[in-house]
């Protein structure tokens, strides 16, 4: 071609010539035929992929498993109380979160200097007596569904199941250490770690 | 292509002769020059020019990439001056915080960006293009730069395309791309700095990827993009990809001031100082300079980037025959024709116009913004809970730091008759955009209040107080 080629359309004195594009473009389109050629034929042709249907159904079966074995058992959070890592990061969510009813110090009385000592509305959480079990799972479910009708929110939903952890595995390691001052016990003894 | 071409004009007429690899093809109206009629790239090897806008452009330039370059690294008050956290949803802009809630605020930045690009290309052309994209300060400010260092010259550049393998070519070749690659390796990092902290960004450099995996990905993508762009696509971006030349031709009008060529008083081209010619000798000088391979004697066309590069190569001519300056300047095409500027015209007012409505609203709306958010929402569960005959209303309020300082934030009730208030922590104080939680417990005793009455609580900062409506509910 030497000449360029004019189209045989003219509009209002406007007229078109019929340049090549690039040939970096037209091998977009040509590779873009040839994917959704190739993608035709495996998805909705030979079926040898997953439809989106059969992709979501997968995932969704997926999910269900992860959730039944992400059930949190005493031996994990006792794990993860010792594991050093875990417990600072339940310090931080405490700090952020927590203190606001159980205290820094975990005894749920706030001490303000010249005043009498406020009591908070949370449980201590540094003696033997828990009002919703004192078992390790059951300061998980505590502190993930929260107790209906007082401030102790369904953390789970806010935090989400690691830092809920990572929380429990912190109180865990407050618990027995009867800080002076703290709350009167409330609810049952629990023995054991 | 947007420009006025004339029948007959001697630079559109006659056969095109655009066979691939033809050394006299010439910049036509009909077609790209950097396209080949067989489709295939034909390269534009931009001559050197010199003078007062190169001059310029040098200062503009190297101040821009310092600009880009130093941004990331600087802090104001121990915040970065300028930061898109897009994870985290913090954005910093010179010493002010902004979170997810100021998203809307964004819009001011574009409208106001886009609104600027119209302005000033009905005004003065193209200039963003020739001198402030970074297409163009990377691409004529650093790579080519770069080739022209390792290849020579126009000319030698064009010989080395042409030649086949030899170990010289191979050599130069190298050492461009390897200079090309670590240039986009660091502006690849830098532009990463601008979404993630950029000591974290040097951190993970020298951690493992897999530590790192989306800023990795990031950087090798941009990296990748980088280097095809500057070292391959080039001015191509400009004239297939970027809409903004094409949408010159409805931005223009007769006064608006652009690179152009004086037809009056060049043609007709041809030799110097032959009774009845024009000022252009016709040398191709403002073709052999142009970066997008067009001939500005064409007129105005979309492959125009208003670079400049043809005004220095053309005053350099005129000067060496003692002819005045400005055959291709810097004019209006009521300018080129007539000879008269007009700068105020109804559409310059207009856009005055807008302006002030778009800054009067930007600055009320400035002020809405927040310095901090204080939500109150209802724990999760029951409305209420009733025990005995005291129903208990818990609620949670959220509190957000937007300002650039640490904050104490203090919360109290506004006593309100019949309602018992706990609330176990008063005062927090919070680092900026760091947020928090407080529980808030409001007791009352049933038949005592109406379900659905509004009591307060007050927010308090340093220095605003804000009142949060409460909704009591019960039996």
């Amino acid at each position: 071609m030497t000449q360029d080629v004019l189209r045989g359309h003219e509009f209002d004195g406007i007229t078109e010539f019929d340049n090549r594009l690039p040939n970096w473009w037209l091998w977009t389109f040509y590779l873009a035929c040839i994917f959704s050629f190739v993608y035709w034929i495996h998805y909705h042709v030979l079926r040898t992929g997953p439809s989106s249907l059969q992709q979501y159904q997968a995932e969704m079966a997926e999910a269900e498993a992860a959730a039944l074995t992400q059930v949190v058992t005493d031996e994990d959070l006792t794990a993860k109380s010792k594991d050093s890592a875990a417990v600072a990061a339940g310090k931080a969510v405490y700090t952020t979160n927590c203190v606001a009813c159980h205290a820094d110090n975990g005894g749920a009385v706030m001490v303000v200097p010249g005043q009498p000592p406020i009591q908070l509305p949370g449980v201590n959480l540094t003696d033997k007596f828990w009002l919703h079990g004192g078992k390790p799972a059951d300061l998980y479910k505590t502190v993930t569904q929260g107790v209906q009708g007082t401030a102790m929110v369904a953390w789970g939903m806010v935090l989400g199941a690691n830092k809920c952890q990572d929380v429990v595995a912190y109180i865990m390691t407050l618990r027995n250490t009867n800080v002076p001052g703290g709350k009167e016990p409330q609810g049952q003894e629990y023995v054991g770690k | 292509m947007s420009s006025t071409p004339q029948a007959g004009d001697p630079a559109t007429a006659g056969p095109s002769s655009r066979g691939p690899g033809r050394s006299d093809r010439r910049p036509d109206l009909d077609s790209l020059y950097c396209i080949n009629a067989d489709g295939s790239r034909n390269k534009i090897h931009t001559a050197d020019v010199r003078g007062r806008y190169q001059r310029r452009k040098w200062v503009l330039w190297a101040i821009l990439i310092a600009i880009y370059l130093v941004v990331p690294w600087i802090l104001i008050g121990g915040k970065p001056a300028f930061l898109i956290d897009i994870p985290r949803r913090h954005f910093y802009l010179l010493g002010n915080t902004f979170n997810a809630q100021d998203f809307w605020l964004a819009f001011f930045v574009v409208t106001g960006i886009g609104f600027s690009l119209i302005v000033v290309s009905a005004m003065w052309g193209r200039v963003w293009c020739g001198y402030g994209c970074p297409q163009t300060v990377f691409l004529e400010g650093v790579y080519r730069r770069v080739e022209r260092f390792f290849e020579g010259n126009a000319a030698k550049r064009k010989k080395l395309d042409a030649a086949g393998v030899t170990p010289e070519k191979v050599l130069r070749r190298t050492g461009k791309y390897a200079t090309y690659l670590a240039l986009s390796v660091v502006l690849s990092h830098t532009f990463l700095g601008y979404f993630m902290p950029v000591r974290e960004v040097v951190k993970a450099m020298a951690g493992s990827p897999s530590e790192h995996p989306s800023a990795f990905l990031f950087v090798l993508v941009f990296t990748a993009i980088i280097f095809f762009n500057f070292a391959w696509f080039r001015e191509q971006l400009c004239i297939v990809i970027c809409p903004y030349g094409r949408l010159q031709s409805v931005l223009y009008d007769q006064d608006t001031v652009n690179v152009g060529y004086d037809k009056n008083r060049g043609e007709p081209r041809g030799k110097h100082n032959v009774e009845g010619r024009g000022d252009c000798i016709d040398c191709h000088r403002c073709v052999a300079v142009c970066p997008t391979g067009i001939d500005i004697r064409n007129g105005t066309q979309l492959e125009c980037v208003g670079c400049a590069n043809c005004i220095d190569a053309c005053d350099e001519v005129m000067d060496k025959l003692g002819q005045p300056r400005g055959l291709v300047r810097y004019d209006s095409l009521r300018g080129f024709e007539q000879g008269q500027r007009r700068f105020w015209r109804p559409r310059v007012l207009l856009y005055a116009v807008l302006l002030l409505i778009g800054i009067a609203v930007f600055a009320v709306a400035i002020t809405k913004r927040t310095a901090f958010e204080a939500n109150v929402v209802r724990v999760q569960g029951s409305a209420y809970t009733l025990d005995g005959e005291t129903v208990t209303n818990a609620f949670v309020i959220h509190l957000v730091n937007k300002l650039p300082a640490t904050t104490t934030f203090s919360v109290e009730a506004i006593a309100s008759a019949g309602v018992e208030w706990t609330i176990p922590l008063p005062s927090v104080t919070l680092e900026s955009l760091a947020d928090q939680r407080l529980p808030v417990l409001a007791k009352f005793q049933r038949g005592r209040l109406k379900s659905g009455t509004i009591v307060q609580l007050v927010v308090t900062s340093e220095d605003e107080r804000r009142t949060v409506d409460v909704k009591l509910l019960g039996p």
